[in-house]
């Protein structure tokens, strides 16, 4: 089984890497660039904590193998923020209490960061489907789904949107 | 959790893709999406020599609207499906059934359709890691002798969960199967074996290249229903794809198909049958249908899908009628 070398492309800039053909996207963002912010918990696509985007849409890096991703824009948690600055749906997150022990946390924002991007005024059931495909065994997503509801768009009657005042 | 080792193969275009599965036949593996696929190899469920990868294959995602079909590409993703105007007008069902799959961030972008028709069978005494099944025994599926799902079972009966094929066979699909030296159109119906051990009647050195829907005469409208644990991320546990050909009011044909059930879909001609010349608004001829279904679909279901048999049962009968009601247009 021969490694492989691929030029991937995370947060907007190239790494090359030497891949075996078994490892998954998931694997070399973690263990070869110490993209640490994508979580490993189920390996077999049921979680949603290793949630990436390739070339915008969100899928699962532990069922994508790197070979896949060549050629393909990948974004991770670490390529949400400018610098120090957060991101509104970061920053929301935090103003909201939606992070507890923050396992769920990366996938959750890049599911969330997809839709956003599509659409900046979300109503909370298209913010639930948006992020079915994530599991939080913390918050009873209550939270969460007020953090993307309200990352644009601060809500009059919520106090953690207020709060941030 | 690590995949076994394998060597990929990346073809940059049919002929070679086509190539290569006939030289190496058994020993290689189609990878789509994955998303099937990937799972069962971290399991250790089967660890092929080559996996060959269809990422070149850009010529085999398409939607294409002809005077009397709609073609699509083996490769075209769940997601490409749910938005494509044509489908979601004209053949309802399906786009339903794309929309139903998993969850947008597990499959829709990647997964495709030649991948969700053609993922495995399955059984939750199977489809678990290695250290689960090194407890026992392997069953009929993991090459051993005996069946954990049915008493004295002599044979595999996992089941097919797969929640497009029933749609697609509800709208008589047909699919083309691409080898070196030809290909063959068959019904989708019958790329199905009914065998949970070896489910599809492909070759392993075919490749499934498109999917043929014809147009439907009359005013047809189409229908599909699941039930899940959670509404995403779990498979269906009973589902079903109808079809309904009218004409003044009055029922031409009807398809019934019921997914998750069986070792594969289920045409059910007699429940189909019956309502030939009924009224679209017919309840009563409905739950007769559904009734048949259910009843013809319980002779095959076995306990292996989660939940009890008699509640998957009971509500594919449900599954069936809001599927019919929903095609007819009389939905509450
Ligand atoms: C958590 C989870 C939940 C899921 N829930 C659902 C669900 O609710 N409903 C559902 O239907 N599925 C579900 N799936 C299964 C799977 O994600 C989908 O069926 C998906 O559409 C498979 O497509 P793919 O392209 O990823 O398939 P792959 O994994 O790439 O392929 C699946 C199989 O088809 C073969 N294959 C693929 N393309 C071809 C071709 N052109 N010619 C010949 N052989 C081919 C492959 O060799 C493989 O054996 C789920 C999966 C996961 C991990
Ligand atoms: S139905 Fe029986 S033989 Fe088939 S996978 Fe399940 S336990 Fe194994
Ligand atoms: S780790 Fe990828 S879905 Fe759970
Ligand atoms: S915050 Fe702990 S799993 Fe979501």
């Amino acid at each position: 089984m021969e490694k492989i070398t691929i030029t991937l492309n995370v947060n907007n800039e190239s790494h090359e890497v030497l891949v075996a053909p078994n490892d998954t996207l998931l694997e070399v963002l973690r263990d070869q660039l110490d993209f640490t912010g994508s979580k490993e918990s189920c390996g077999e696509g049921v979680c949603g904590s290793c949630t990436v985007h390739m070339d915008g849409k969100p899928v699962r890096a532990c069922l994508t193998l790197a070979l896949e991703a060549e050629n393909i824009e990948i974004k991770t948690v670490e390529g949400l923020a400018n610098g120090d600055e957060l991101s509104p749906l970061q920053q929301s997150f935090i103003d909201h209490g939606a992070v507890q022990c923050g396992f769920c946390t990366p996938g959750m924002l890049m599911s969330a960061d997809a839709l956003l991007n599509n659409n900046r005024q979300p109503d909370e059931a298209t913010v639930r489907k948006a992020i079915s495909g994530n599991i939080c065994r913390c918050t009873g997503y209550a939270k969460i789904v007020h953090a993307v509801a309200h990352a644009h768009n601060p809500h009059q009657g919520c106090c953690d949107c207020n709060h941030k005042e | 959790m690590r995949l076994p080792r394998f060597e990929y193969l990346e073809p940059d275009d049919l002929t070679q893709a086509l190539d290569m599965l006939a030289s190496h036949k058994e020993d290689v593996k189609i990878i789509a999406g994955g998303t099937d696929l990937l799972v069962r190899m971290k399991n250790q469920l089967l660890t092929p020599a080559f996996v060959m990868s269809m990422k070149q294959l850009s010529g085999l995602s398409y939607i294409k609207n002809h005077d009397d079909t709609l073609t699509i590409g083996a490769k075209t993703t769940l997601a490409d499906i749910v938005d494509s105007d044509d489908i979601q007008e004209g053949y309802t069902a399906l786009a339903q059934a794309a929309e139903r799959v998993g969850a947008e961030t597990i499959q829709h972008h990647r997964g495709t359709i030649s991948g969700n028709i053609l993922q495995d069978t399955r059984c939750i005494h199977y489809n678990q890691s290695r250290f689960h099944r090194s407890g026992r025994q392997p069953c009929h599926k993991d090459g051993g002798k005996i069946c954990y799902a049915r008493d004295e079972g002599d044979r595999c009966y996992s089941t097919y969960q797969g929640d497009m094929a029933p749609a697609l066979i509800a709208l008589e699909a047909k699919v083309v199967l691409s080898k070196k030296d030809g290909k063959r159109t068959i019904n989708l119906s019958d790329l199905f074996t009914s065998d949970g051990f070896h489910p599809f009647s492909i070759e392993p050195d075919e490749l499934l290249t498109e999917i043929i829907l014809p147009k439907q005469k009359n005013n047809s409208k189409s229908a599909y229903q699941r039930l899940s644990y959670r509404s995403a991320i779990d498979y269906p546990i009973t589902s079903a794809g109808v079809m309904i050909n009218s004409k003044a009011e009055k029922i031409k044909k009807a398809r019934i198909v019921v997914g998750s059930m069986s070792r594969a879909p289920l045409f059910m001609v007699k429940a189909s049958e019956t309502l030939a010349e009924k009224s679209l608004t017919d309840i009563d001829a409905f739950k007769e249908a559904a009734g048949i279904a259910m009843d013809n679909a319980g002779t095959f279901a076995v306990h292996n899908a989660g939940s009890t048999l008699e509640y998957r049962c009971d509500m594919t009968f449900v599954m069936v009628l809001k599927a019919l009601e929903q095609a007819a247009g009389i939905e509450k």
